[in-house]
């Protein structure tokens, strides 16, 4: 990992240079006041370079990143999107484990819901968005809100799926040995099959909790949002501000990272059976 | 019958049929036999006789299709209900996330035991099987002889009168499955259970028995049954014996003399 990691700053360099060289030279050809002479002494300095140089990102990194609490910094902004994907996430755990347990309960319930349930997620969520937020709007559900009930739209999916198949997943044979012991429904359940989901319920959670991002962003950039990284996308590729859509994009890439990371130390406290288990 | 007790298990003329798209299997047809209490009976036979079959109609896993089946006198459904059998898998089937003492004490807490003897119990019972030092492991931490043991020690833990073990030692390897067939012996004669112990190994069989009921398939059938008068303690030397060849010999005999050789198992 660290060799790969190691291999891509590498190559970044001349990358860079090479792809942000043309718009250079068109740049010193038009006469543009730049401070350099050469295309690839220029490569570096552009307003809105396709790659940016490393001191161009540390920059405006820096520079978009303070005061971290002002409603127009990334990280201000990168907290709301988080608060809205948090809450999105929860509610579609609710919601997931809700329906997988219902699914794995009731073959009826199974054979009417999980079409529908499938045709849920064949809705693009950029489309559903605009309408999902007027509609909830109408009904004072405003701000923070819809973009959580869009991002745990796209996450409960996933969720229930994963949770349905871990609940079936205990042996046959385990399953005997609980009728053995006259053991209730109830009983089979706690006892067996709600651990045996466990492992898969964090699998699949991981998995939401990024479906949860890129539908609180969506929500964001597709709804008339005042604050988080979504707004902020839209009005800097308006503004084609390339500088400050990866800085947004890394802010973005960090709090994906973030949420999975704070999943798998969640995982290791809920399952401890499973610390140095060869998978 | 032995003895005037109530026997451990009756069967009489039992019959299991499966019914499938592919017409109808018939996995048990006609069997009797009576289990005595105390007794150690072992079901032999090739894979399809229904000694499975047997083991799981005795513990209400499955019902019959016809004739009788008692267990320790009532029917298996009410045994079941009254807890009166523990069930050795042929795979541990351990609960992954309970500790060693953790998944003994699985049958306690699902029956609703006391809580104040559970803990004690269930070391005590890990103490019978020789793991009192692996209570706290969980069970990917033992190897497959030891998780078998711990499984034996969770179906003792409530202290049923009879004991269905299916294959337990099936998928280990000959080294230690001699050695826990010693130690199964040896719980067996601590604790007086009564064992119905399903296997295809003919030496496990004889070393272990008081009696072998030998089964042949197509349809599954008790072929006959042979009385194991080899002397107690057995040990390593019983193994070597020529009474043991004798009796292994004996139940080979019944094998094939029900399997005629045609079958392509």
């Amino acid at each position: 990992m660290i060799i790969v990691a190691a291999l891509a700053l590498a190559l970044y360099w001349p990358l860079m240079l090479w792809v942000n060289a043309g718009a250079a030279q068109r740049s010193l050809d038009n006469g543009a006041e730049l401070g350099c002479t050469t295309a690839i002494a220029c490569a570096t300095q552009l307003r809105n370079p396709v790659l940016p140089a490393p001191a161009q990102l540390g920059n405006s990194l820096r520079a978009m990143s303070v005061p971290p609490l002002a409603p127009t910094s990334v990280p201000y902004n990168t907290l709301i999107t988080a608060g809205e994907t948090v809450v999105g996430l929860l509610i579609a755990s609710v919601l997931g484990i809700g329906l997988a347990v219902a699914l794995v309960g009731s073959r009826a319930f199974e054979r009417v819901t999980l079409p529908w349930l499938i045709a849920s997620q064949t809705v693009p969520v950029i489309a559903l968005a605009p309408m999902l937020a007027v509609v909830l709007g109408q009904y004072g559900v405003q701000g923070w809100l819809p973009k959580a009930l869009i991002a745990a739209y796209i996450a409960f999916f996933p969720v229930a799926v994963g949770v349905a198949a871990g609940l079936r997943s205990p042996d046959p044979m385990q399953e005997d040995l609980l009728t053995t012991y006259r053991a209730s429904g109830w009983q089979t359940f706690w006892k067996l099959r709600l651990p045996a989901s466990l492992p898969f319920l964090f699998t699949s959670l991981k998995v939401a909790a990024t479906a949860a991002l890129i539908g609180s962003i969506v929500a964001e950039i597709s709804t008339i949002s005042f604050s988080g990284l979504g707004k902020m996308l839209a009005e800097n590729s308006r503004a084609s501000d390339t500088l400050a859509l990866w800085v947004i994009m890394l802010y973005g890439a960090g709090l994906g990272i973030a949420l999975v990371a704070v999943l798998g130390l969640l995982e290791r406290l809920v399952t401890p059976w499973r610390a140095g288990q060869s998978r | 019958m032995r003895g005037t007790a109530q026997p451990a298990v009756h069967l009489k003329d039992l019959n299991m049929v499966f019914r499938g798209a592919q017409g109808d299997t018939v996995a048990l047809q006609d069997a009797n036999l009576d289990i005595a209490q105390g007794e150690f009976v072992s079901l032999i036979g090739p894979s399809g006789c229904g000694k499975t079959t047997l083991l799981r109609l005795m513990a209400d896993l499955i019902t019959p299709t016809g004739g009788e089946l008692l267990v320790g006198g009532k029917s298996p459904a009410l045994a079941r209900q009254e807890r009166a059998y523990g069930y050795v898998f042929q795979s541990p089937a351990l609960l992954e996330w309970r500790t060693v003492l953790n998944n003994v004490l699985l049958p306690l807490d699902v029956m609703n035991t006391p809580k104040a003897t559970r803990q004690a119990r269930a070391h005590e019972m890990l103490k019978l099987v020789g793991l009192e030092g692996f209570a706290g492991r969980y069970p990917w931490q033992l190897s497959g002889g030891m998780q078998q043991r711990v499984s034996i020690a969770r179906a003792l833990a409530f202290d049923p009168a009879l004991l269905l073990m299916d294959e337990p030692f099936g998928a280990l390897d000959e080294i230690t499955r001699e050695h826990l067939n010693g130690e199964l012996l040896r719980l067996w004669q601590e604790t007086g259970k009564t064992v119905v112990f399903v296997t295809h190994g003919i030496s496990e069989a004889v070393f272990l028995s008081t009696r072998v009921v030998v089964m042949t398939s197509r349809p599954g059938k008790i072929e006959g049954v042979v009385d194991i008068d080899l002397p107690y303690p057995r040990n390593v030397e019983t193994r070597e014996s020529p009474r043991f060849f004798e009796l292994a010999t004996r139940v080979r005999e019944l094998l094939r003399r029900g399997h005629g050789f045609d079958a392509d198992d």
